[in-house]
């Protein structure tokens, strides 16, 4: 009977999902340094779509794509199409949603940002007519991919809190 | 209500439906298509500038600790330097001094010939302060949103500076924020010319921090270390307007070191410009006492064989 009801966990995943974008979007450059913006977006759709699928989906991840979109200035289409694409290739196997754990969760996040730099280059060089510049994307990906276990422990800590998994 | 533990794991297996994952599969390719900077329609341009209208404010609360965090990161960093810097700055600012006297000598001067000559100049001295709201460094375009739009006077095409120099121009406007594009977006091209030479050329983004120089001419008059300034011939942004030096590359093709570079892309002006329209193609004559000295319509289609838009073609 510890267990929270559910609409807390969905406001935290909304409000998870509103901030990533926002926090992705802030002008990080402002401050001196190199830029290491990770994929702040994709990783709460990574996260929330692996451990409560219920929240993401296909349309949900649709709609965060667009808006990363809209935040970025690219045409839209492009962040929708690779979030969907990684998201979906990674759910394939029913056994695998089950993955609770941060090393799992790690390993498969490693492929679902990989699938999604590709699919976002791709389809970005379709779009401006050349190919786009590999250089940021593959910083940005690699910045997530060594940031996901920080931002992962608060999603699987505050599960483990009130249920058996994590 | 509180969930039974069958119940979760029924909601760990669970599946979507395959015809609506396709369809959004498609609706994102064909957005990909359509929503092309090229080929973009006037309602989805409008339906971006809303969209970012209404993220506005969360975007300007999300900045404004990261814009204090600016300021504390170097003062920490560099609190030997400060001293000396501040040293400099006041060097700096004796000198800025007399170009100020000078600029404002010169502006009266400048005031009273155009009063001598009786030229309509427009007044270009307002500007609008703005503040970056958003930088995402996407690798496909290089725009920022800044926190003014059509409500302060901006407008599509309008120029933005920073203290030292040009940093691009508006192309979406919404109601209280709008997307500049960068000078460093490989959609932003910019007539532009040496203030020592006059020599003109065409500053092209290409996504990198260094702009190139295109359609420079075989024997034009360039040096390294050249200002480039707006040269206004495309009639969208004002003549003059800085930009930066230039500068040969390994390859030894020019490229443009920006001046707006030396700082943080943070607070801007928008200079809202009044854009010269291009002069008509078949301009109405005024029907006056000295119409009448001019040949009739008439008389200059008769003699001319030129076929129609010759003349258009020449003043653009």
């Amino acid at each position: 009977m510890n267990h929270r009801p559910p609409y807390w966990l969905a406001v935290w995943a909304a409000v998870s999902v509103v901030l990533s974008l926002i926090i992705y979007a802030s002008p990080g450059r402002l401050a001196q340094g190199p830029d290491l913006m990770p994929l702040l977006p994709l990783m709460a759709v990574f996260i929330w779509s692996t451990l409560r699928p219920r929240f993401m989906p296909p349309f949900v991840i649709f709609l965060i794509g667009i808006m990363q979109d809209l935040l970025t200035g690219g045409p839209m289409g492009i962040w929708a199409l690779a979030f969907l694409a990684a998201i979906m290739i990674m759910r394939v196997r029913k056994e695998d949603v089950a993955v609770k754990e941060l090393g799992p969760l790690w390993f498969r996040f490693v492929a679902v940002a990989v699938i999604a730099t590709l699919v976002a280059w791709s389809a970005g060089s379709l779009a401006i007519g050349g190919p786009a510049a590999i250089r940021p994307m593959l910083v940005e990906a690699a910045a997530s991919i060594l940031m996901f276990p920080l931002i992962a422990l608060i999603f699987v800590r505050k599960r483990s809190a009130r249920s058996s998994f994590g | 209500m509180l969930r039974s533990p069958a119940r979760r794991d029924q909601d760990e297996g669970i599946r979507f439906s395959r015809t609506l994952t396709a369809a959004l599969f498609v609706a994102a390719i064909l957005l990909i298509i359509f929503d092309r900077p090229d080929v973009r329609p006037e309602g989805l341009s409008q339906i971006r500038a809303a969209v970012v209208d209404v993220a506005a404010p969360a975007l300007d609360l999300a900045a404004r600790p990261l814009r204090g965090l600016t300021n504390i990161g170097p003062y920490w960093v560099r609190q030997r330097e400060l001293a000396e810097e501040n040293l400099a700055l006041r060097d700096q600012l004796a000198e800025t001094r007399y170009w100020r006297d000078l600029a404002l000598r010169l502006r009266d001067q400048i005031e009273i010939y155009e009063e001598t000559l009786e030229l309509d100049v427009p007044a270009s001295q307002a500007r609008v302060g703005a503040w970056t709201l958003a930088d995402p460094t996407g690798p496909f375009v290089r725009s920022r949103i800044i926190g003014a739009g059509a409500n302060r006077g901006v407008a599509d095409g309008d120029p933005v500076l920073n203290v030292y120099g040009l940093v691009g121009r508006v192309v979406e406007t919404g109601q209280r924020s709008s997307r500049v594009l960068l000078l460093t977006d490989l959609n932003s091209r910019v007539p532009v010319l040496a203030d020592r030479s006059n020599a003109r050329a065409v500053m092209v983004g290409n996504n990198t921090n260094f702009p190139r120089l295109d359609y420079v001419g075989r024997d034009a008059d360039l040096q390294e270390g050249d200002r480039i300034v707006t040269s206004g011939d495309d009639g969208v942004l004002p003549r003059g307007l800085p930009i930066g030096v230039a500068a040969l590359d390994r390859d030894g093709r020019w490229r443009i070191r920006l001046f707006s570079d030396q700082a943080a892309v943070d607070f801007v002006w928008v200079f809202p410009h009044d854009r010269i329209a291009p002069p008509e193609a078949d301009p109405v004559l005024p029907e006056d006492e000295n119409s009448s000295e001019l040949p009739s319509e008439e008389a200059i289609a008769a003699e001319s064989d030129a076929p129609e838009g010759v003349d258009a073609g020449a003043v653009e």
